[in-house]
């Protein structure tokens, strides 16, 4: 499904991700661990299509097309989502509307008329639902006023709205309460599917006992050095990244 | 012949007896004045002169109801009051007057013999004639216009509206309306004034409504300039409030609909002057230019009176090469302790070539007062664009979503619910949002 070769990212001028590589078949859950400040939210902003971060060189190939063809609402509509660290607040849009654009957004690109109203509605109760949201958000303006778990929440809420192939989820525990995580992370498990494909970023071991992944990555110096099954976070949690920095020192 | 000399010629033809005094008055005021022209202050970034032309003619003419004044009509919510003006002269066949008790709507030509005292004590007192160039030219030349008097305690929950039709039959006209509005203590209605471009050439306009709000009475005036492309248009809205008076004002000015062009010149006035004690002034707007289009608007709230608050909320949205102008004045007098005045004056850019001025101008000359002001201007956040593009949103439709969000909190603010509903609809209509 995704398949990233030697990807070279730089932010202003800095050398962020150096010859990044990771392959992600459909079904599977990979997680990408890290300290801070070694390219882990770099990575998902430059898959997601944000701007100001500039490729210099290397290849990314999402569902047989070269994803740096495609704009950011381009990469969405192909089924790519990025669930923000960082949820981005838009004071007089209702998430009513802003899902309705969206969802329309898609169906569009798959040639599908706009959804009718009372469907697109049904749809948005079921939804809300999977991640315990009460309707009352459903009129109130995106993420405006929203706690740092909720705004969450509705990452994922969005995710379930669009069905994507590829999730991105970008820290989605950090902040968390553990009622909130467990909410996040069921919803994120009931969309698992044969079909869809999830790269879990996260600083911490906690959130993978809940959303259990295939393979552990462990990210330094802007690469992957060093990857594993779910044991490998759990060693992580343990002995902390230390040991990850001693081995990689000459990378930074 | 100067544009002056013009209408003097013109003055000595009106006639017209009804506060004559007063008109007389006006005009030898009118003839000081002049238009001005950008070295006077208040008209720095808004240079009318060179856009007006000087054979000008004030004399009212009347015209024919065109397809464009008809299909509006039909277009509007269904409103119970509707006055309706072409040119400046009273349509009585388009209006609809419902008799009702406490209440009188009629037009200003008429109010001037069946109800000349009211408008013998009313009529020209607040706009400031012997400074104020167009008020002048209003006052002296004013053929007919809408009045509305509502007496003590009644309350009209329908929204009055007023339309005001321009239609170029003449080339050279322009036209000036007025609006006389009298609300007795504890009275409250809401008004809207809506001016409009019926035709494909330019026109000009001249517009003064003076409204009186008593003791406790409130009122909400929404000015609607939704089809100015190709007009030149000036509107003077003055108001008094007495104690514990609420007054409201929204002007919402659309340079540009979906078709015709945005050329426009308008310039708004507006000043609340809070005499009584406790009383309240909320001054908002929302203006759209495209194309070449310069929109200003000149505000003052004059605070003579303790413990009054005000408000004002100015949002435009500004694209090609369109120019706005915001000047925002608080006059603070000594009396005028416990003063709450707030200012906020945003504008969004949406193009390199688009530009505005903003000016506020605080005086206080009392001690206890809580005074605001921001000004802001900018462009879409970044962040958000961006936010919704990774839904999948295109960068066009992001863009209308978020500048709907920056317009829709000014009509928010309108109190009548069919007059917001109708500017809601409009402001969706305007930037193609679909939801």
């Amino acid at each position: 499904m995704l398949s990233i070769k030697n990807l070279n990212v730089s932010i202003q001028g800095k050398q962020i991700l150096r010859d990044f590589n990771l392959e992600i078949k459909a079904g599977e859950i990979h997680a990408i661990m890290g300290p801070n400040g070694t390219g882990k939210s770099t990575l998902a902003s430059t898959l997601a299509g944000k701007e100001e971060y500039e490729v210099t060189s290397g290849e990314v190939i999402f569902n047989a097309k070269n994803l740096f063809d495609m704009s950011a609402d381009e990469r969405a509509r192909e089924g790519i989502f990025l669930a923000f660290q960082y949820p981005v607040e838009i004071p007089g849009v209702s998430t009513t509307n802003f899902m309705k654009a969206a969802v329309n957004a898609k169906r569009k690109h798959q040639g599908l008329e706009p959804m009718d109203a009372k469907d697109f509605l049904k749809l948005m109760r079921e939804k809300m639902a999977l991640v315990e949201m009460n309707k009352e958000f459903s009129s109130r303006s995106v993420n405006e006023g929203f706690s740092g778990g909720e705004k969450k929440r509705n990452e994922i809420f969005q995710m379930a709205m669009l069905e994507p192939a590829l999730c991105l989820l970008d820290e989605t525990d950090s902040g968390l309460d553990i009622d909130a995580l467990r909410i996040v992370a069921n919803g994120v498990n009931k969309l698992r599917d044969a079909n869809r494909s999830f790269l879990v970023i996260t600083h911490y071991q906690r959130l993978l006992n809940y959303i259990v992944p295939d393979y552990v990555h462990v990210m330094y110096g802007g690469k992957i050095v060093k990857s594993g099954g779910k044991e490998l976070a759990l060693k992580l949690e343990e002995q902390g990244y230390d040991w990850i920095k001693e081995e990689n020192s000459e990378l930074v | 012949m100067s544009f002056t000399e013009n209408i003097a010629k013109q003055f000595a033809l009106i006639g017209n007896t009804n506060v004559a005094e007063l008109r007389k008055n006006a005009f030898t005021a009118f003839e000081k004045l002049g238009i001005p022209s950008s070295r006077h202050e208040e008209w720095k970034y808004t240079n009318i002169k060179t856009k007006l032309n000087e054979q000008l003619s004030l004399t009212p003419v009347d015209s024919q109801v065109n397809t464009a004044v008809k299909n509006y009509i039909s277009s509007l919510p269904p409103y119970s009051f509707r006055i309706i003006f072409l040119n400046g002269v009273f349509h009585s066949e388009l209006s609809i007057v419902p008799q009702m008790k406490g209440l009188t709507v009629c037009s200003l030509k008429e109010a001037f013999t069946s109800n000349s005292s009211l408008v013998e004590k009313y009529f020209g007192k607040l706009v400031n004639y012997s400074e104020e160039h167009f008020a002048a030219l209003n006052t002296a030349f004013v053929n007919d216009g809408a009045f509305v008097h509502i007496q003590k305690n009644v309350l009209i929950d329908e929204p009055i509206y007023i339309q005001y039709f321009f239609t170029a039959s003449d080339v050279n006209a322009f036209a000036q309306t007025r609006s006389l509005v009298i609300l007795e203590d504890g009275a409250s209605i809401q008004l809207a004034e809506d001016f409009r471009n019926a035709s494909n050439i330019s026109v000009q306009y001249n517009h003064v409504s003076e409204v009186y709000v008593g003791k406790n009475a409130s009122i909400d005036i929404v000015k609607l300039q939704l089809e100015v492309s190709n007009a030149i248009g000036v509107d003077t809205l003055e108001a008094q409030v007495e104690r514990d008076g609420k007054f409201s004002a929204a002007t919402i000015t659309f340079s540009s609909p979906n078709t015709g062009t945005g050329k426009a010149l308008i310039r708004n006035n507006v000043t609340a002057r809070l005499i009584g004690e406790n009383s309240h002034a909320d001054l908002n707007g929302l203006y759209f230019g495209k194309e070449t289009a310069h929109i200003d608007n000149h505000i003052l709230v004059d605070h003579i009176s303790p413990n009054c608050t005000s408000n004002q909320l100015y949002k435009g949205v500004l694209d090609d090469e369109s120019t706005g102008v915001f000047n925002g004045k608080i006059f603070v007098k000594p009396d005028a302790q416990k003063t709450n005045a707030f200012q906020s004056s945003k504008a969004l850019l949406l193009s390199n070539e688009a530009s505005i001025n903003s000016k506020p101008q605080l005086e206080i000359f009392a001690d206890d007062v809580k005074c605001s002001h921001g000004a802001a201007v900018g462009q879409l956040d970044e962040n958000a664009l961006f936010y919704l593009r990774a839904r999948g949103i295109t960068k066009q439709e992001a863009t209308q979503i978020l500048t709907y969000a920056f317009a829709h909190e000014v009509i928010e603010h309108v109190h009548s619910k069919p007059i917001r509903q109708f500017l809601c609809d409009r402001l969706k209509d305007e930037l193609k949002v679909n939801f």
